[in-house]
C-alpha cells in the first residue's frame, strides 16, 4: 500500500532528523504568514473542510437555485436573490434565518415585494 | 389563548385525554384528534390558521419552531444516553430494523432528515460497507488467479469502501449536528458523510436527488408535517423510498396502560434526574400523544404523492415504520 510505504518513510525520516516537527513547523510558518482574517481554503482545509462536491446537492432553500461557493468568506451565495449562507464548522447553515444579504439594493427590493 | 391552553391541561389532568375531543389544533393536517374513540372529526377548525400544539399546550406556529429548537438544544449533549435510558436500549433495535427494512445497496444516496446525532447515518454506512466487503470477498473467491496488472491496479486505486454510497445528514438544530459530527470523528466515520443545517419544511436540496429519505423520531417535531412530506417527495428520485420511524399509537390496551404510566410518571423524572430537564422530556412524551395514528399518517403520506404506502408496527405499536415510494 502506498500509504504504508509513505508512513514508513516518514517515520524513518523523523528518526534520522533531529527535529521531528520540522515539517509541522514549516506548515505553521506558512499559515502564520497569511493574514488571519483571510480564510482561504488551503489553511482551513485540514481541520474543517467544506467539500465542494456538496455543491452538487445543495441549492438555496428559498428559490431552489444552485449556489456559488465563496472561499474567501466561506459562504454559499445565491446571486439571484443576493443572499449568502454561512458555513460554520464545516456545516452549511441553509436556513434563511442564518443568511445575510450581500447587496443592499436587493434587500430593498425584497422588502418592497414582501 | 389562555382558555384553550388551560383546557388542554385540564383534559390531561382528568386522565380523560383518551376521551377528549377538543377543537382541532392541528393546522395543516386534515387528521382528526388521534385519540377519539370513534375516530371522530374535530369539532371546530376555526383556529387552525396560526395555532398548533406543543405537547399538550397550544402555541402559535412561530413559537413552536422556537420552542422545539430550545428543547433539542438543551437535550443535545445527553440525547443518546437519555435515549438508551428511556427506551432501555430498544431504540437501537428500532433503528436497526429501519435499516434492515431499507436494505440499501452500495451506491445508495441517503438523505437523513432530523438525523442530528447521526444514528441512522452511521448504521447506514456500516451496512453499506459490510455489503461492499461481502461483495469484494465474493469477487476475490471467484477470481483466485488475478493477472499482475489487476493486482497492481488494486494497490494503486484508493478503492471506495462504500461503493459510491453517500449519506447527507440534515437537521435544523446546530447542537445536535455538532454532537453528531463529534461522534463521527470519534468513531472514525469520514467518507460518504455530509452534514447540513436545514429545515425539513424547506430542504436545501435539488429535485430528484436521493434514493432514500429517512426521518427517524423527527417528524413529530416539525411544525407543518405536510410540507415536510411534500419536500420529501420533491427531493426523492423517481423510484425513491420514503421511510419514517416514529412513535405511534399502541394497539394493545394492556401495553397502552403500562406505556402511559411509564411515559408520564417515569420519563420526565428520568429527564430531571439525569439531564436536569423535566420540561423537555415532558414535551417529548406529550408530542408522542399528539402525533397522528398509523392510519392517519399513512393518509398524509399518500396525500403528499407517495404510493404503495405501508406501515409496520414495532413493539405493539409504540413505534411504527411508515414506508412510501415515489413512482
Amino acid at each position: 500500500m502506498p500509504r504504508g510505504v509513505c508512513g514508513r518513510l516518514a517515520s524513518a525520516l523523523r528518526g534520522t532528523r533531529a527535529q521531528p516537527p520540522a515539517v509541522a513547523q514549516r506548515c505553521v510558518h506558512l499559515s502564520v504568514s497569511r493574514p488571519s482574517p483571510d480564510q482561504s481554503e488551503r489553511t482551513r482545509k485540514p481541520p474543517r473542510a467544506f467539500d465542494p462536491a456538496l455543491l452538487e446537492f445543495l441549492v438555496c432553500p428559498l428559490s431552489k437555485k444552485p449556489l456559488r461557493y465563496e472561499a474567501s468568506t466561506d459562504e454559499l451565495i445565491n446571486e439571484e436573490l443576493g443572499i449568502a449562507y454561512p458555513i460554520i464548522d464545516g456545516i452549511p447553515h441553509m436556513i434563511p434565518q442564518a443568511a445575510r444579504m450581500t447587496r443592499q439594493n436587493k434587500k430593498q427590493e425584497e422588502m418592497e415585494q414582501q | 389563548m389562555a382558555a384553550p391552553r388551560s383546557w388542554g391541561l385540564w383534559s390531561f389532568c382528568c386522565r380523560g385525554w383518551s376521551r377528549v375531543l377538543p377543537g382541532c389544533r392541528l393546522p395543516g393536517l386534515r387528521s382528526s384528534w388521534p385519540r377519539g374513540p370513534l375516530g371522530a372529526r374535530p369539532l371546530s377548525q376555526e383556529k387552525r390558521a396560526t395555532e398548533t400544539h406543543f405537547g399538550f399546550e397550544t402555541v402559535s406556529e412561530e413559537e413552536k419552531r422556537g420552542k422545539v429548537y430550545q428543547v433539542f438544544e438543551s437535550v443535545a449533549k445527553k440525547y443518546d444516553m437519555m435515549n438508551d435510558m428511556m427506551s432501555l436500549g430498544i431504540h437501537r433495535i428500532w433503528k436497526d430494523l429501519l435499516l434492515w427494512k431499507m436494505r440499501p445497496f452500495p451506491g445508495t444516496q441517503l438523505l437523513d432528515v432530523a438525523g442530528g446525532t447521526g444514528d441512522i447515518a452511521f448504521r447506514f454506512l456500516n451496512y453499506v460497507q459490510a455489503q461492499h466487503q461481502r461483495k469484494e470477498k465474493r469477487q476475490l473467491r471467484a477470481q483466485q488467479n488475478l493477472s499482475w496488472e489487476e493486482i497492481a491496479k488494486k494497490y494503486q486505486n484508493e478503492e471506495d469502501s462504500l461503493g459510491g454510497s453517500h449519506v447527507m445528514v440534515c437537521d435544523i438544530n446546530k447542537e445536535m449536528l455538532k454532537i453528531g459530527k463529534q461522534k463521527a470523528r470519534a468513531q472514525g466515520y469520514k467518507a460518504g458523510l455530509a452534514w447540513v443545517l436545514g429545515d425539513a419544511e424547506e430542504l436545501p436540496f435539488d429535485d430528484d436527488k436521493f434514493d432514500v429519505y429517512t426521518i427517524a423520531f423527527g417528524i413529530r417535531n416539525v411544525t407543518h408535517i405536510d410540507r415536510a412530506l411534500q419536500e420529501a417527495h420533491r427531493v426523492l428520485k423517481p423510484g425513491g423510498r420514503f421511510l419514517c420511524l416514529e412513535f405511534s399509537q399502541v394497539n394493545n390496551p394492556l401495553v397502552s396502560r403500562l406505556y402511559d404510566v411509564y411515559s408520564f410518571q417515569v420519563i420526565p423524572v428520568l429527564g430531571e434526574v439525569i439531564a436536569g430537564d423535566w420540561k423537555s422530556y415532558q414535551y417529548l412524551v406529550e408530542s408522542i400523544r399528539q402525533f397522528p395514528s398509523q392510519e392517519e399518517f399513512k393518509e398524509m403520506i399518500e396525500d403528499a404523492g407517495f404510493q404503495k404506502v405501508t406501515y409496520e408496527n414495532l413493539t405493539s405499536g409504540i413505534v411504527a415504520i411508515h414506508s412510501g415510494f415515489k413512482l
